[in-house]
């Protein structure tokens, strides 16, 4: 017992003076370093999210002094609107396309490219070329593809005799035409989150488990996917977050049309928002997605910890 | 003390020119490349005329301009003036303070050259004037003479909505697109509602819809054109894939000779050539323009025009540089450059006198005749209501929703906004 004790009070001592000499020393930087991003985190991030709140409970056209208030009144017009679950709706399809089809994906191909070899890179590019493209032209380039009249998908149908549908315009394919384009387009990113991840475990491990006779998937499934739990982490918080945030690549191939049936909740926060000079109402959305994303995050290192514990 | 003397003889040398020099930034929306041109040569010659004024001729597209002028007005990068469709956006950026009263700098004689229709246009409810107006333009319905011909469609037999209808059956018939529509861009479409409601409930029922007296546009005359909208739009007379289109594309689909009808500014007589293919559109003699079909029983005056009366807006920060420009920009001898190209319809007295494109001097000649130019509804209505008007006739035109439910949302939206 009194062991226990003595040893903790020699504990709470050295991290004490650790603390104090830490103090010190990291005084210095932590002056140097910490302002710039604060500062640019607070401008850039905090007090937009402020305004953006403040104005939420004002009738505001974005023109002249903000004065009308009006309550909780835009956040009952959000949740009430006819268009708002459409593009709930849509969001949590990104979301769940982003986990159950592009990591899966990802990982796939991950898996059969982690090797070093000159074709195996060419390979790599290739499949990480699409998230380097920047949003709007991946859109504008997709929405070539998918022109009815003049497009690549509609000369594709016309040559093995198939007449293919204008996707953009047509409520029932926009949602899959614009599910292959994110897929197409972030894939890559976790690929490569995932090769690094790959490459980091030692290949004795591997060469321990074919020794000893264990199949392919098994290695796989037992080792490779278990030792880049932390890579998949990281994957699986970008790819939703980045799901709720969808926006730049929606506007150049739909606008959230045909009859606002493809809005993901950015692009209806714009929509209804920004375009139609409503900027409390806008405010509300931001709000209401605001809540959604801690709510993801804090929910998510929730469920990782008890993982963690089990 | 000599390098002190020529350090300062430097310092002002630099300093000077940019003292005596006024920076006027013109922000418009011009995207013909030979307007363009244009209007590069008259900003020229002023800066020739006024060495001591630089003007500067920034471009924003269509749709970006009007999602980006809002926070634009409220920077530091403001524009001095900018283009302007008037109506309800102009009114609120006049009411918020964002432009600068200019009747007491403006010269009479380029009041005068606007006529009363131009300076009420740009006088806002505080009785300042805060723009100059440039340009009538109108809502037509254009038509393709070959494609008429070779579906047996007699134009005149067009006049009334049945056989309007008649004549629409007749190109479906004959394997002919009749319409072409942009409906991704939902203006486009709001034209066929707008110029249905002008037939129908006319000037009087228009503005007291606005106003939100009575039923407003949930009335009786609203549901009846939002019917009259969906009898066509059963009819599926669009181009395939009308709804991903934008009004790029309609324009270029008219123009390469696949649609027999567009309605359409009267802009789309350049722009139809330019989005074509070949970038020759429909040649003059083979393009015509169709008078709206009347409806029975309709409140509107048959005179009645649908349009715009387009201008240039000053902004708070604007300089008397800024309206000295503006007033040369709009002069006739100017604006008849516009006219002679037919781009547009100069507003400004006398300009519109050389116009030799028949086109334009038959619109010209029916919004001058006009009982009522209605302005176009979306910028009359202010952007939420104007908004909501877009998406319904987008809606009806896709036939995916009841005339009456179209006329009660955009009651709501107008009950919203007063």
């Amino acid at each position: 017992m009194s062991t226990v004790a003595a040893g903790a009070t020699a504990g709470i001592t050295t991290t004490a003076r650790r603390r104090r000499y830490m103090d010190r020393k990291s005084l210095l930087p932590l002056l140097l370093f910490l302002p710039p991003s604060l500062i640019l985190f607070t401008v850039f991030v905090v007090l937009p999210m402020v305004d953006a709140a403040t104005f939420s409970f004002f009738d505001w056209n974005g023109y002249g002094p903000i004065t009308d208030f009006v309550g909780f009144e835009n956040y009952a017009d959000v949740i009430t609107h006819r268009n708002f679950g459409t593009a709930v709706r849509n969001s949590l399809i990104v979301v769940a396309v982003s986990l159950l089809v592009q990591l899966p994906l990802a990982m796939w191909c991950a898996i059969a490219l982690a090797e070093r070899s000159v074709n195996i890179n060419i390979l790599r590019t290739l499949f990480f070329l699409p998230f380097m493209l920047a949003e709007v032209a991946a859109g504008l380039i997709w929405k070539f593809v998918y022109d009815g009249n003049y497009g690549l998908l509609p000369a594709i149908g016309g040559a093995i005799g198939v007449e293919m549908p204008f996707v953009l315009g047509d409520k029932l394919w926009v949602i899959p035409a614009i599910m292959l384009v994110i897929t197409w387009k972030y894939f890559g990113f976790h690929m490569m989150i995932f090769i690094a991840g790959l490459q980091s475990i030692s290949s004795e491990v591997i060469e321990a488990a074919r020794l000893d006779g264990v199949s392919k998937w098994q290695i796989v499934r037992h080792i490779k996917i278990p030792m880049i739990r932390s890579a998949i982490v990281i994957s699986v918080f970008f790819a939703i977050t980045g799901a709720l945030q969808l926006f730049d690549l929606i506007i150049p191939l739909s606008n959230g049309g045909p009859s606002h049936s493809s809005h993901t909740i950015v692009t209806f926060l714009y929509q209804f928002g920004i375009l139609r000079m409503k900027l409390g109402f806008g405010g509300a959305v931001s709000v209401l997605l605001f809540i959604a994303c801690v709510i993801v995050a804090l929910a998510y290192r929730r469920i990782l910890f008890k993982v963690e514990q089990n | 003390m000599k390098h002190i003397a020529l350090a300062a003889m430097l310092g002002l040398a630099a300093i000077a020119p940019v003292q005596a020099q006024t920076v006027v930034r013109h922000l418009h929306i011009t995207s013909i490349p030979a307007e363009v041109e244009l209007m590069n040569s008259i900003a020229a010659d002023f800066m020739a005329q006024n060495p001591d004024i630089v003007v500067e001729l920034p471009f924003l597209e269509n749709e970006a301009f009007k999602a980006k002028l809002t926070t634009l007005l409220q920077s530091a990068d403001a524009p001095d003036v900018f283009h302007t469709w008037g109506g309800g956006v102009f009114y609120e950026q006049a009411k918020a303070g964002f432009l600068r009263p200019i009747e007491d700098v403006l010269s009479d004689e380029a009041k005068e050259a606007v006529g009363s229709a131009g300076i009420a246009a740009y006088t806002a409810e505080d009785g300042h004037l805060y723009g100059v107006a440039r340009d009538v333009a109108e809502v037509v319905l254009w038509y393709n003479k070959a494609l008429f011909e070779q579906a047996g469609v007699d134009p005149a037999s067009m006049e009334t909505w049945e056989g309007f209808l008649a004549g629409v059956q007749t190109f479906k018939d004959a394997g002919i697109t009749p319409i072409a529509i942009g409906a991704k861009d939902k203006w486009p479409a709001h034209f066929w509602w707008s110029k249905l409601v002008v037939r129908q409930a006319g000037m009087e029922g228009f503005q007291a819809a606005a106003r939100g007296e009575g039923d407003g546009f949930a009335g009786e005359d609203f549901v009846k054109a939002g019917e009259y909208f969906l009898e066509l739009a059963a009819m599926e007379p669009w181009q395939q894939g009308f709804l991903a289109a934008g009004y790029g594309d309609a324009s270029g689909y008219f123009g390469d000779g696949k649609a027999a009808m567009h309605l359409m500014g009267d802009w789309d007589y350049g722009a139809m050539k330019d989005n074509s293919a070949n970038k020759e559109g429909i040649p003059d003699d083979q393009l015509g323009i169709l008078p709206f079909p009347t409806i029975e029983g309709g409140k509107g005056d048959p005179t009645d025009t649908l349009g715009g009366l387009g201008g240039i807006a000053f902004s708070k920060n604007a300089s008397d540089a800024a309206v000295r420009w503006v007033e040369f920009f709009n002069n006739q001898e100017n604006q008849a450059k516009y006219a002679k190209d037919a781009y547009y319809i100069p507003i400004s007295k006398g300009a519109a006198d050389v116009m030799t494109n028949p086109f334009k001097v038959q619109i010209a000649r029916n919004i001058g005749n006009a009982h009522w130019h209605a302005l176009f509804f979306d910028q009359a209505l202010g952007p939420n209501v104007g908004g909501v008007v877009n998406d319904m006739s987008a809606e009806l035109a896709g036939n995916s929703i009841s005339a009456q439910e179209a006329a009660e949302l955009i009651k709501e939206a107008v009950d919203d906004s007063l």
